[in-house]
């Protein structure tokens, strides 16, 4: 590893834990303002004052932000994310239970929405100003508008209700592949739909950025294919802002596709947060956050990284921020 | 450009539909399948799960799938509020304070956790109404078992319970409901916080999966010793938190039985092989007015409000006027339900010029709201109508979160006009129990004061004379009508979807379901 990106890592990793502190900080600012009485939903209407005041001390309530802010870390730093005082049960296991749905069903829309988006954007940019141009611009900007869940509905109507051919809900209880497989087809397209729209967007106004570069019209000088061209030379830069893109777009759906988990009734992050914030469920919302936070960070250093894979001028350099040529 | 449809395109089209029906046929086929063939059922819970644990239970998610793992001494009969023996073979009251009973010998808990013997029972139960030894957590149940004193074992199998004080309620609310439910000792104390998702009960079923979010696969308990076994082999309870998603899950075969809003169930009522029926709820929903309160202390401005909304209309904005009106505490399937309560009618003039005999004018109050369309629905209409009379309303719509606790504490205090919505029990001292001064600053919103009304709830509370209980819970009731603090709703409705060969069985009030007794046919 050469040195430069040593430092660059190293100086990543060290911004990481402080933007994986500064939303912690924010989070417990936040839940100190926050009104409501988490005694109230928690408990139940039967909870007496002694209960409540020995439960908001087991949720560390009581205490200024610093103590439950130094608390809360040096369990984490020990492996442990705390307890849900619900259940008593570990949070850290409940994250574990769900985060495979989580995963999975980011990644796959992920990648559907590459590998549609991508070529979608490659033809736009290179039948710039045709008809199918057009229309798939107005697809696009179509599939980036219309909100997920107002997607899934449509889907379930189309496929589930209509033509029968897939199910409504999005996680099976028998547990065979098959069955996952088939019940995962409609969430991961309800996701995707809009992130192909953006894909494609963002890879047709690179690309027409790029084929407009020096070097491109060398290699056309040089009686190089088109598609050699496109595919190889063009493709590989333009894909850069879409790389940056996806990072962040991994990060958002860990914990922001609650909508989709609950439309097609399926376990995940998002909704484990969701519940949680409603509950004023501290303990578990900590915990959850802190999750999405470091695999969020963690994605887009991943990214950052890959730039000097895909285009050798890239180096890092510690003297500023993210990538420099 | 021509278009060409070459023979890979074709191919491709051709094994990507044969893919896709490969697929959804299974789909197909379990929608047809029919009630006579089926050895399972698939139910929808509205809420997540929590923990499958009669001490620290939350709602009726957990309720409804711990009354079939787990016995009572006594439990309702299908479809009924009726009670019989369940884990008991005798049990009887031998004085106002003691009630004696004994267990049916060969009761099996499950997982190889042994026979059930009175040592359970006394566990089960002081651990909810007991204060928690060292290091336990206090159940949040806690209330049910007011007045235990602690349960005796007389013999293996033979036990007495014994309150501090008689209590009318104790079979009903509490022996043959939730906090009744008989738990492993040896069980709850070697599995821990485990517990609340391996349970180990003697009930018909036996948890086989269980996740907070999807749900819960109920297998037959072969070990059962009992008359009610359960008509399927399994049940899933599935959680689908979202009605839309129920909707369509009924429609694709997915799920046998839901509980929907009236109005969400509207699509659903002409679907083939589905049946839809309306049932009466006993939640109970009003609009209160704190009664501490600036202008609002003056019986004559609560009166006025009373008297400039009109009821009807609320309920026609907030539920499309498909639920019962309510026009007292306690819903009619409630004993002592005040059937001659008055009906208010709005009367614009009488209501202005009550708000003039107290001397009030521009009068600007605060409506506070759960943040559900139901409600706020019916919040816009209490404010056009007041308006008429005079009194600006401001509507906050809250979360969960900050709604439920804005009528606690200090910050009750400042609290003017509220909507609530609270579950019932089949007892009146469990749905009037929120409105005594000792729910001041807790769950008493309205802020009402009054010893008469304590007085007599507790009289209620104690008094075995079912006709002079009777007599003391429409006393209440009247109590209640003359503060003018309640302007009384619904009590609400719930549409039961189900396949039609499938017979869904509940307590009556449609909230706590009794899968066991789920019948095909």
């Amino acid at each position: 590893m050469q040195a430069d990106t040593l430092r660059y890592l190293t100086s990543r990793l060290v911004t990481t834990a402080l933007i994986v502190f500064g939303a912690m900080l924010l989070l417990f600012t936040l839940s100190s303002i926050v009104p409501g009485d988490p005694t109230a939903v928690l408990l139940g209407p039967q909870a007496s004052p002694e209960f409540s005041k020995r439960f908001i001390s087991e949720m560390g309530l009581d205490q200024p932000i610093h103590i439950r802010m130094w608390r809360f870390f040096s369990n984490v730093l020990r492996g442990d994310l705390g307890t849900d005082v619900v259940s008593g049960r570990s949070v850290l296991g409940m994250i574990l239970n769900v985060i495979p749905y989580t995963l999975v069903l980011t990644f796959s829309a992920i990648t559907l929405a590459v590998v549609t988006g991508i070529p979608l954007g490659i033809f736009a940019a290179t039948h710039r100003g045709t008809v199918a141009d057009n229309i798939l611009a107005f697809v696009s900007v179509a599939f980036i508008a219309v909100p997920g869940f107002v997607v899934a509905i449509f889907l379930l109507l189309i496929f589930a209700i209509w033509l029968n051919w897939l199910p409504v809900l999005g996680t099976s209880q028998s547990g065979t592949l098959l069955d996952e497989f088939r019940r995962m087809i409609l969430p991961t397209l309800a996701l995707a739909l809009g992130w192909i729209g953006f894909i494609a967007r963002l890879v047709r106004t690179s690309m027409l950025e790029v084929m407009g570069e020096n070097y491109i019209r060398t290699s056309r000088a040089y009686g190089l294919s088109e598609r050699l061209i496109t595919y190889k030379y063009a493709l590989k830069n333009a894909c850069i802002p879409t790389i940056t893109i996806l990072g962040l777009g991994i990060g958002r759906l860990l914990g922001g596709a609650v909508l989709i988990e609950i439309v097609f009734a399926r376990p995940g992050l998002g909704r484990l947060i969701y519940g949680a914030i409603s509950e004023r469920n501290y303990p578990v919302v900590q915990g959850a956050v802190l999750v999405v936070v470091v695999v969020f960070v963690l994605v887009n250093l991943i990214v950052d990284l890959s730039y000097s894979a895909i285009d050798p001028r890239i180096r890092h350099n510690t003297g500023s921020a993210g990538a420099v040529g | 450009m021509a278009n060409k449809f070459s023979r890979r395109d074709m191919l491709a089209t051709g094994a990507g539909l044969a893919g896709a029906g490969a697929i959804g046929f299974p789909m197909v086929a379990h929608a047809q399948a029919t009630g006579g063939q089926r050895q399972t059922i698939n139910v929808r819970a509205a809420a997540e799960f929590d923990v499958i644990d009669p001490a620290f239970r939350r709602g009726p998610t957990d309720g409804n799938v711990m009354r079939v793992v787990y016995q009572r001494l006594m439990s309702p009969k299908p479809n009924s509020s009726e009670l019989e023996l369940d884990a008991a073979s005798e049990i009887k009251q031998t004085s106002p304070t003691t009630i004696d009973f004994k267990l049916k010998p060969g009761l099996m808990f499950t997982d190889g956790f042994g026979e059930m013997t009175a040592e359970d029972v006394k566990f089960s139960f002081e651990r909810i109404g007991l204060p928690p030894k060292e290091g336990a957590k206090e159940s949040t149940y806690k209330a049910d078992w007011l007045h235990l004193v602690g349960v005796e074992v007389k013999g293996k199998y033979e036990g007495r319970i014994t309150l501090a004080q008689p209590r009318a309620n104790i079979f009903d609310v509490v022996i043959a409901d939730g906090s009744g439910c008989i738990v492993s000792k040896k069980a709850v104390e070697q599995r821990g916080a485990e517990f609340g998702f391996k349970p180990v009960g003697s009930g018909q079923y036996q948890v086989a999966s269980f996740d907070k979010q999807k749900g819960a696969v109920l297998r037959r308990n072969p070990a059962y010793k009992g008359t009610r076994k359960g008509n399927f082999e399994e049940i899933n309870v599935r959680v689908i938190t979202d009605s839309k998603t129920a909707d369509l899950a009924l429609r694709a075969g997915e799920i046998d039985f839901a509980v929907l809003a009236p109005a969400a169930a509207e699509p659903l009522r002409n679907i083939a092989g589905l049946t839809v029926s309306d049932q009466p709820s006993i939640a109970y929903v009003w609009m209160g007015m704190n009664m501490e309160k600036g202008p609002l202390a003056d019986l004559r401005v609560r009166q006025a409000i009373r008297l400039g909304v009109d009821v009807d209309q609320m309920l026609l904005a907030g539920y499309n006027g498909k639920v019962p009106r309510l026009n007292t505490a306690l819903p009619p399937q409630i004993m002592g339900h005040w059937k001659e309560a008055p009906a208010y009618k709005r009367n614009v003039a009488e209501a202005k010029s009550l708000l003039a005999a107290a001397g009030v004018s521009n009068l600007k109050l605060k409506l506070t709201v759960l943040n559900q369309p139901e409600y706020q629905n019916m919040a816009l209409v209490a404010r056009a109508l007041l308006a008429e009379i005079g009194v600006t309303i401001e509507v906050d719509a809250q979360p969960g979160g900050t709604y439920w606790s804005s009528g606690k504490g200090d910050a009750g205090k400042n609290l003017e006009l509220y909507m609530a919505r609270f579950n019932a029990k089949h007892d009146p001292n469990f749905v009037l129990q929120w409105f005594t001064p000792g729910q001041l600053g807790n769950w008493n919103w309205s802020r009402w004061n009054s010893s008469e009304f304590d007085g007599m709830f507790k009289s209620s509370d104690s008094e075995t004379d079912p006709a002079k209980r009777r007599q003391i819970v429409m006393d209440m009731q009247k109590a209640m009508d003359k503060t003018s603090a309640y302007v009384w709703l619904t009590n609400e409705a719930s549409a039961l979807v189900h396949r039609s060969w499938l017979k869904p069985a509940s307590v009556p009030g449609w909230a706590d379901w009794q899968y066991a007794d789920f019948s095909a046919g």
